[in-house]
């Protein structure tokens, strides 16, 4: 449908006055806000991943799509909300202890959230128990840690053995990320995922998603 | 005075290739301290440069731990420093930003090198090393890049917003750091040291060649033409990740000495670099230097090496160096630096 097509494109772009207006145009018009999510929004942030991926956007463009992707979602919220729409999965993440650097999170959570997933991110400096304490209180699929540097990877595993220690590691999968974390790294901290950039974090998420359910 | 760092930075055959290891929060290890502690205890500070020169002895020494937070603390940003035995990397605090976008830029405040922040202990800790050791190595104070303050003075996101909503804003914003630097630099010329300009916050990793072009590029040009002016001819410039597509605007900076980092292209950075006669520091991985065994430190060293081809220019260098990296690694990379035969 061409609206949606717009809409997708739109989105790329970063036209928030537009998105947004063509958003409440397409509800007013009494489109499932479902649809305008899947094939207009969701659509149109998959091409801003794949244009990420091949280095034809950079993150100063993906964050005016985001604003865009946001002003519009909460046009659409209370009616996805009336519908009985549920998020493809909700994810749960943070950087973990020590580190404060947040970029690399808060794109991951762009990407996911641009995909159609619940976000909860619980911020920066996240120590280890306060991981434990917001998967028990958010029961996510998925538990997403970041780390920018070497020293506070290691944080990573400590996290990691604080939610084994709490008796709740088969209830979440972990996936890691973030500029000195390798897929070797991963394995040896005993996460279930790896990903290099927030692109393939959200392949990975919906690779570990289809293994839950 | 060590020649073989200005010798590669003139592209003319040292006697071996210079180590540049890229040291910062490791340089703690060396007296066996946490980098919150060591980066705010000038006595500390000289101490661990001077473990570092007898241990690593590395081509060049550099005055900066947690390098991109003394100038936004100095204009007053605030730093989160861990205390105890937490080793993590001190960093700007990100609510802490003292620009927002809607206040006049002339209100910031402009520090002054002598009194505000770490500036100062910074000064003092290169004036001490200048007096021990500035015959034998070449120093220089750790500087940020006008883009990577201003991205701290209002944080990256806003930055980034800001670069398509107020344009002329985001430059007079770059103006001003731009001016924080130069001041800052002018300080350590004045006790004798070179300056090294570090900007990551520009890489192409985050933005586009365009994009850096149009904001960063100027006031870039600009800073290294000014520490130029005052005689300082070696001005590198360090941008971290993977800077391959953005190398010609990289070199239009005026920096006689760039970074290659691990995942930029070796081989463009050899033909470009070497085509206009500017050497480079090609980083090796060094991300996993907890766990690596050095006969693996030694080989990677040698794979690293090959891809110099025997280019004057060429500094070997390593992405920033975990704290507690054990000192055999070091050995190892030494080891192969001398074994390696310049083809």
């Amino acid at each position: 449908m061409k609206e949606l097509q717009d809409l997708a494109q739109l989105l790329e772009q970063g036209q928030s006055q537009k998105v947004l207006a063509l958003t409440q145009q397409l509800v007013d018009s009494g489109m499932s806000p479902q649809t305008i999510l899947n094939d207009g929004l969701i659509a149109g942030m998959a091409v801003v991943g794949e244009k990420m991926r091949n280095g034809e956007m950079y993150l100063p463009e993906v964050l005016q799509s985001a604003g865009a992707m946001k002003a519009s979602l909460a046009i659409l919220k209370p009616h996805l909300a009336r519908e009985g729409a549920k998020p493809r999965g909700k994810i749960l993440i943070g950087t973990v202890k020590g580190d404060m650097h947040d970029i690399g999170k808060n794109l991951v959570c762009i990407m996911l959230q641009g995909a159609g997933f619940e976000i909860v991110d619980i911020g920066l400096n996240v120590e280890p128990q306060k991981f434990v304490t917001a998967i028990t209180e958010h029961t996510p699929e998925i538990v997403g840690l970041s780390a920018m540097l070497t020293t506070t990877m290691l944080n990573m595993k400590t996290t990691i053995e604080a939610i084994v220690a709490a008796g709740i590691r088969s209830k979440v999968k972990i996936i890691v990320g973030g500029a000195p974390v390798s897929q070797k790294f991963a394995d040896e901290i005993g996460a279930d995922g790896y990903s290099r950039d927030a692109v393939l974090a959200v392949d990975k998420v919906k690779q570990l998603i289809g293994h839950t359910s | 005075m060590n020649s073989r760092f200005e010798r590669a930075l003139n592209c003319e055959p040292p006697d071996r290739i210079p180590f540049v290891p890229a040291i910062y929060e490791h340089k703690a290890w060396f007296v066996g301290e946490t980098p919150s502690k060591v980066c705010r205890d000038q006595k500390l500070f000289t101490a661990a440069l001077l473990a570092e020169y007898e241990r690593v002895q590395p081509d060049v020494l550099t005055v900066g731990i947690d390098v991109y937070n003394v100038e936004p603390e100095a204009a007053g940003c605030n730093v989160v420093y861990y205390e105890g035995d937490n080793t993590s990397v001190p960093a700007i605090a990100p609510e802490s930003v003292v620009f927002q976008g809607s206040e006049d830029i002339a209100s910031l405040k402009m520090p002054d090198p002598q009194k505000d922040g770490r500036m100062p202990l910074n000064l003092e800790v290169a004036g001490n090393i200048m007096k021990l050791l500035g015959k034998e190595v070449p120093i220089r104070g750790a500087l940020s890049g006008p883009f990577s303050l201003a991205a701290h003075l209002t944080g990256l996101e806003n930055l980034f917003k800001l670069m398509f909503t107020h344009p002329d804003l985001v430059r007079e914003l770059l103006g001003f750091a731009c001016e924080v630097i130069k001041r800052y630099g002018e300080a350590f010329i004045e006790l004798g040291c070179g300056v090294v300009v570090f900007d990551s916050q520009a890489s192409s990793d985050l933005i586009s060649p365009l994009l850096y072009r149009e904001f960063a590029l100027p006031r870039t040009r600009a800073l290294i033409e000014h520490f130029h002016q005052l005689g300082v001819r070696n001005v590198p410039l360090i941008i971290g990740g993977n800077t391959t597509k953005m190398l010609d605007e990289y070199l239009e900076t005026g920096a006689n000495n760039v970074l290659c980092d691990v995942k930029a292209d070796g081989k463009e950075f050899l033909h470009k670099c070497s085509a206009v006669r500017r050497a480079f520091r090609r980083n090796m991985d060094s991300t996993d230097f907890l766990t690596i065994s050095s006969s693996d430190v030694h080989r990677r060293t040698l794979n690293c090496l090959e891809e110099s081809g025997g280019y004057a220019g060429f500094i070997l260098g390593t992405a920033i160096l975990p704290y507690g990296t054990p000192l055999s690694l070091v050995v190892a990379i030494r080891s192969a630096l001398q074994e390696y035969k310049r083809p």
